[in-house]
């Protein structure tokens, strides 16, 4: 019997089709877009730049980083949804899409002249909401795409009243121009073209309080939340660092970049401790992380900020593409603290790895070696390693290598690895008008400072956890759009 | 104390109708149907509350309340059709019946303007009609969403312990999304209160009518918590949820938000549509067509084993257990559809007995793994566990490197999870942490076969707990609270006694392998939905250990031997997993004798041989090692929405001997479960398998049929905008109700285009129709579902020189006609001759 290989059939399956060409040939480009970014990155270091038509392009550091970037997240968005998206009726437009907004970014940040700068980020938005629409028969996913289109409607107004506020002060039709003429600015021109360019920063990165259409976006198909995350909200990061010159003319408004920031990157871890949805819960991070980079770009150090939108892309797109694993049978827990058990000895180790961490990073990175605002950055580092140390330690089930050495072992080269990308990012980008302008240390600052120490110790030991009312409003302000929310799931369309 | 749990002594309190308001509201909960936890996915009928109704009228009833269609959409229909799947003088026979003599286009055509107006009509109808109501489906899902979360968030909503009325009440004052009028501005302390309260304007008579209607507003939530409050366990014993108290919530929501709560009058128009009735009528002629094929191959089949067993001995053919043709191995698979490609495959390679068993192996236990404090009910839902079984840790050596890698890596993943919740250090750990996650991201997208083979090979170097731990079946203790700890002796030769009798075994084999099953996915929240659906949505391997190792116990083997079933002493029961993503199955071999090497080592190699055909039959693909690593890419990759097909095509259920199906290719799409009838008199083994197995079937059967239907209403839709949450469920997008039943790619080729052909369940039983008749009589439930058409069932009478009756109602035969040809089956090849 073993013989027979094929045996009569009852009721045979039908077999399945294949999909169109489409996906096939844009994904080819977008690795070939990558292809050539990496080589215009490597002529760039090699033969430095900037590249320039006058007047209308500019391909600087900034320019060749981020197109690496954008096309290295547009070639993995590519290659994932030729599986994720098979089959699925909005394919071809999904992948039309994004392979358009990845034009659109890199057009963006080669563009010099400020109409060309804001058409593209006019149109970086209206391909993202577009994006957050793909399944265009859904009311919600509709209506979240309209969301979003309000807000990145009012970024570009706002970005359009800033280059014109900018234009009418300088004479200056470049963002170049600009830049160079950004000594003479002063007065309400002035003001107003920073507050907008802020604001429209805020927009675009989704900052409290405009972080709503960030969180009503879940509407779009996970590639391109992927995207949205990695790369889309880094733009309010790259407004800032490209018009830099003009946020750092008074340092009151790199303070109040300081102080939204920081109110973001709290707020948004805040907001992320009551989710229990996985891609609500990665918004709220987002949030916050944004919240940090607009800090670290209020504190001067711009080529941070660029550094960390790269690497919290990784991070979020990373956790985006896996949200489905994020199920999993938990039992419930029995709350209580555990146990401290650091003990003497242990507290000597934990202070000693947080000290050897910032050091490490303020040696490497050189923020943090003088009185500035980089302490402030270098303090973060020490309070990280310091608290990874720490719960490696209370671990007394692991053996005594373990507990005192992994942390070291790992967090050091981990740091260390921080500091090379940035040490890069600064030596690309150190053909720019400005990338480094550490301020000086105000009480402003230090309140800063206090605040997230006070909300390390506040989530250490679950204080903030006794206030209902906080609790109920966190709740609420992390809220999606009433009109995107499924409620009667036959409304649900995508057959 | 608790709210939740006092309402029943409130109700007697306020006097008048305080019982039957609760009974009355347990009533009304049941038209949704349940919906577990998405971690142990069961598959299960969303219409089970309606399935005392005929099937026609309970999809339209369904239909009204809960949004959702019944019937496949006229596209599909015209697609079988025209693919020779619905034979044409079939539907001619069903349509006269039903009075329709039109042209079959027309009436399809007729079938599509029907559909076009439900859609116009009907989604314009639930958007913008009741915005107030919209409302407070917002305000609860928020709260259900905190409530019922099991361990997601950081920050867990205060008070649950007190239950989720009184948790909701206390959540309410600070709610600025609440208006502070009505009911809800001082919430009444007991959920019955506020029931009667809110319902105080409407006549008594249409309170139950309102419950129905409030409680199929999300069916999702409600289908959740019904189920969770029905099965106790672990959450809802810490953190309790009734329907009343989630009714008194909403009611007082409701009337804060001022919604009309009248319920829809009955409608006096027809109980089914003609839509639905000319649906029907195709539906039914595919099934037909389908079964036809299927039940005219297994009788000939029968025809042929008795003629072969008159000639049996002459050419020592496959003996079925005579003892002179002793199987190289007997493997006992699930009943699962999956298992009929990979048996087919395996009988191939050698000289092999295969079996299908309900894949818990009869062993109804709430298992705990190896150091986790989380307990499955490892047994089918209709089934309620009986035995508390752990793995009892063994070999020291293995155990210890195992724990100090589980240490190390509980310990990372702790670190991880504290820096990156604390606002203070999550930004400095995402640059640190960054460029890893870019390598990461770049490997898992661009070579994800190549990180499986990464991650396999550090698994390898840990031992895994079958390696150095028992099932804990033997030590039995009753002294705790709740369920007894392990089997007695009698239970444990009960067990086995059961299994082999329902199989009908007579003889074995010097190695019987039990192969549960279980799936290899990544980044899918619905993996368990490919699991063993026998052992509730989980992995299948622990039932075939606890069975091996209770066979492989002295103790029962003369337990065994008084009942007159006589295991050889040469015997070795072994379990192992069936992967059904890659086709793997890994052999827990651990116990076995050194005196039967060599039987294990041909068996593991027939196996492998067995493996790269059902991978190549599966991918389509034409070497077996590239259709090898296809299926072990599509088990790791994270970008893979469709790793395996599941049980997709489920259409048929064959219970008799294998040699019924085993010449037959049956594409993955029948369940097969072993009887002899000549081995059970008194009909107990067949009464068994109709009332167990058959139902559980039928509701994985029905998941099928309405997940494909209407994805959006009874499916969970497309997993491209899926968004987890709380460890229970699926939202699509942004939030509101959770998505119930299958993802759209788990049944669907393409959008439009589904892959599994939407039929309702064809159970074919080898056995005299009279001892059919009579477990009928004895069982109800089974006779009723059989009676409303939510699957039909045929025999094939062995004693009637194999001819086929199909059911009526009523317990009523009609025989089916011998001329019943292969109609218009495609792919169908010409019947082997048997004369």
């Amino acid at each position: 019997m073993s013989g027979r290989t094929s045996k009569p059939t009852v009721g045979a399956l039908r077999e399945t089709a294949e999909s169109s060409a489409a996906p096939v040939a844009l994904t080819r480009l977008a690795w070939t877009l990558f292809a050539a970014s990496v080589a215009a990155l490597v002529a760039h270091v090699r033969l430095g730049g900037p590249w320039e038509i006058p007047g209308a392009v500019a391909v600087d550091g900034l320019t060749v980083l981020l197109w690496v970037v954008a096309t290295f997240f547009s070639g993995i968005v590519h290659s994932y949804s030729r599986r994720y998206m098979a089959g699925s009726a909005h394919e071809t437009d999904f992948f039309l899409g994004v392979f358009g907004f990845t034009l659109a970014v890199m057009a963006l940040v080669a563009a010099d002249h400020v109409a060309l700068f804001w058409c593209f980020w006019l149109a970086m938005g209206l391909l993202m909401a577009r994006l957050i629409g793909t399944v265009d028969g859904w009311p919600q996913a509709r209506a979240a795409a309209s969301v979003a289109r309000r807000y990145f409607l009012a970024s570009s107004a706002l970005l359009g009243v800033a280059v014109t506020a900018l234009w009418w002060a300088t004479g200056a039709t470049t963002v170049s121009g600009i830049a160079a003429g950004a000594d003479a600015l002063g007065g309400p021109a002035w003001l107003v073209a920073g507050a907008a360019l802020v604001l429209a920063a805020m927009i675009q990165s989704a900052l409290v309080p405009f972080h709503g259409w960030l969180l009503s976006s879940m509407t779009a198909p996970t590639p391109a939340s992927a995207l949205m995350h990695a790369g889309f909200v880094n733009a309010g990061g790259i407004l800032l660092t490209r018009f830099a010159p003009v946020v750092t003319v008074e340092t009151g408004l790199m303070l109040a970049i300081v102080v939204v920031g920081a109110a973001s990157a709290l707020a948004g871890k805040l907001l992320k401790t009551v989710r229990s949805d996985v891609k609500g819960e990665l918004g709220c991070s987002t949030v916050g992380q944004m919240g940090f980079m607009i800090v670290q770009a209020g504190l001067g150090f711009f080529a941070a900020a660029v550094t960390h939108l790269v690497l919290h892309g990784f991070y979020k797109a990373y956790h985006f593409l896996s949200a489905g694993d994020e199920v999993e049978h938990a039992a419930p827990s029995e709350d209580g603290h555990e146990p401290d058990g650091t003990g003497v000895a242990g507290a000597v180790v934990v202070l000693a790895t947080g000290v050897a961490g910032g050091a490490t990073f303020a040696l490497l990175t050189g923020k943090g070696t003088s009185v500035d605002s980089g302490l402030l950055l270098a303090g973060f580092v020490t309070l990280t390693t310091l608290h990874a140390a720490r719960s490696a330690v209370r671990r007394t089930g692991l053996s005594t290598a373990a507990r005192y050495g992994a942390v070291p072992l790992v967090a050091l080269p981990a740091i260390a690895v921080y500091a090379l990308a940035y040490r890069a990012v600064s030596g690309l980008l150190a053909g720019l008008p400005l990338v480094s302008a550490p301020t000086e240390l105000t009480a402003l600052h230090a309140l800063v400072a206090v605040a997230f120490l006070a909300a390390y110790v506040g989530i250490e030991t679950g204080v903030h956890e006794r206030s209902e009312r906080l609790y109920v409003a966190l709740t609420n302000a992390g809220q999606p759009a009433p009109d995107t929310v499924l409620t009667a799931t036959e409304e649900y369309d995508e057959r | 104390m608790n709210a939740e749990s006092t309402t029943g002594d409130d109700a007697d309190a306020t006097g008048r109708d305080g019982n039957t308001v609760e009974d009355e509201i347990d009533a009304a909960a049941t038209a949704v149907g349940s919906v577990w936890p998405v971690h142990s996915f069961v598959t299960a009928n969303p219409l089970a509350g309606f399935e005392d109704r005929p099937f026609d009228e309970a999809v339209s009833r369904a239909a009204g309340l809960l949004g959702g269609r019944g019937y496949p959409r006229a596209k599909t229909f015209r697609a079988a059709l025209d693919e020779g799947r619905i034979a044409p003088e079939l539907l001619d026979a069903e349509l006269t019946d039903r009075g329709y003599d039109a042209d079959p286009e027309a009436l399809l055509e007729r079938l599509e303007t029907a559909e076009e107006t439900d859609e116009s009509g009907g989604a314009g109808g639930t958007e913008g009609a009741a915005p107030a109501a919209e409302r407070v489906d917002r305000v609860l899902t928020k709260w259900l969403s905190a409530f019922l979360d099991e361990g997601r968030a950081e920050w867990a909503m205060p008070n649950r312990e007190a239950g989720f009325y009184e948790a909701f009440r206390s959540v309410a004052a600070y709610d600025d999304e609440i208006p502070n009028t009505g009911l809800a501005a001082d919430l009444p302390a007991s959920p019955i209160e506020a029931i009667e309260a809110a319902l105080a304007p409407y006549p008594r008579d249409r309170w139950e009518a309102v419950f129905e209607a409030q409680f199929a507003a999300l069916p999702g939530w409600t289908g959740l918590l019904t189920q969770r409050a029905e099965d106790g366990g672990a959450w809802q014993s810490a953190y309790p949820i009734t329907p009343a108290g989630y009714l008194a919530a909403r009611l007082a929501l409701a009337d804060a938000f001022g919604v009309d709560l009248s319920p829809p009058e009955e409608s006096d128009g027809p109980a089914v549509e003609p839509s639905d009735e000319i649906a029907d009528a195709f539906l039914s002629a595919w099934e037909a067509t389908y079964r036809d094929g299927l039940v005219e191959r297994v009788a000939a089949e029968g025809e042929a084993r008795d003629r072969g067993s008159e000639a049996r001995g002459k050419d020592g053919g496959r003996a079925d257990g005579g003892a002179s043709g002793r199987p190289d191995a007997q493997l006992v698979f699930c009943i699962d559809t999956r298992s009929e490609v990979i048996r087919r495959h395996v009988e191939a390679t050698g000289d092999y007995e295969t079996h299908g068993y309900a894949g818990f192996f009869g062993v109804p236990m709430e298992y705990t793994g190896y150091d986790t404090d989380v307990s499955v009910e490892a047994c089918p839902p209709i089934v309620d566990p009986q035995h508390r079984v752990s793995e009892v840790p063994g070999d020291d050596d293995a155990r210890a490197s195992r724990d100090r890698w589980a240490d190390l890596r509980e310990a990372a993943g702790e670190v991880v999870q504290t820096l990156r919740s604390n606002p203070a250090t999550a930004f400095s750990f995402v640059e640190g942490a960054g460029s890893g996650y870019g390598l990461a991201l770049a490997a898992r997208t661009l070579v994800p076969g190549r990180v499986r083979d990464l991650l396999a090979g550090a698994d390898d170097a840990v031992p895994d707990d079958h390696e150095f731990c028992e099932p804990g079946v033997h030590e039995h203790d009753a002294s705790n609270e709740g369920l007894p700890t392990g089997l007695t002796r009698d239970e444990r030769v009960e067990y086995a006694a059961t299994a082999f009798e329902l199989m009908g075994w007579e003889a074995f084999g010097r190695l019987v392998v039990f192969a549960g099953h279980a799936a290899e996915t990544a980044n899918n929240p619905y993996d368990s939905s490919l699991d063993c659906g026998a052992c509730a949505g989980n992995p299948g391997g622990p039932n075939a250990r606890a069975l091996a190792a209770i066979c492989n116990d002295s103790e029962v083997r003369a337990g065994l031997r008084e009942r007159g079933i006589d295991v050889p002493d040469d015997t070795v029961f072994l379990a192992a997993e069936h992967n059904t993503t890659t086709d793997e199955i890994e052999l827990y071999d651990g116990d076995v004798p050194d005196s039967h090497a060599a039987d294990l080592e041909r068996l593991r190699a027939d196996l492998d041989a067995a493996r790269g055909r059902a991978a190549r039959e599966r991918t389509g693909q034409e070497a077996e090692e590239s259709a090898v690593r296809e299926t072990e890419r599509r088990a790791a990759d994270w970008a893979e929405t469709r790793p395996e097909w599941g049980l997709a095509g489920n259409a048929g259920f064959v219970v008799g001997p294998r040699e019924l199906t085993s010449g037959l290719d049956l594409d993955g799409r029948v369940f097969l479960h072993s009887y002899d009838w000549s081995t059970d008199p008194d009909g107990d083994a067949l009464e068994a398998i109709l009332t167990g197995p058959m139902v559980v079937t039928q509701w994985i059967n029905a998941q099928y049929y309405f997940s494909t239907v209407d994805n959006a209403a009874y499916g969970s839709g497309s997993k491209a905008t899926h968004n987890p949450v709380g460890n229970v469920g699926v939202y699509q997008g942004n939030g509101g109700d959770l998505m119930t039943g299958l993802p759209l790619q788990s049944v669907k080729a393409a959008a439009g285009e589904p892959y599994h052909q939407p039929l309702r369940l064809s159970t074919v039983v080898h056995a005299p129709v009279d001892r059919v008749t009579e477990v009928l009589a004895d069982n109800e439930a089974v006779t009723g579902l059989l009676d409303n058409d939510w699957l039909s069932l045929t025999v094939v009478d062995p004693t009637r020189d194999h001819r086929a009756f199909e059911y009526e109602e009523e317990l009523a035969w009609a025989p089916v006609p011998e001329a019943a040809e292969s109609h218009a089956e495609p792919r169908t090849a010409p019947a082997v001759a048997d004369d």
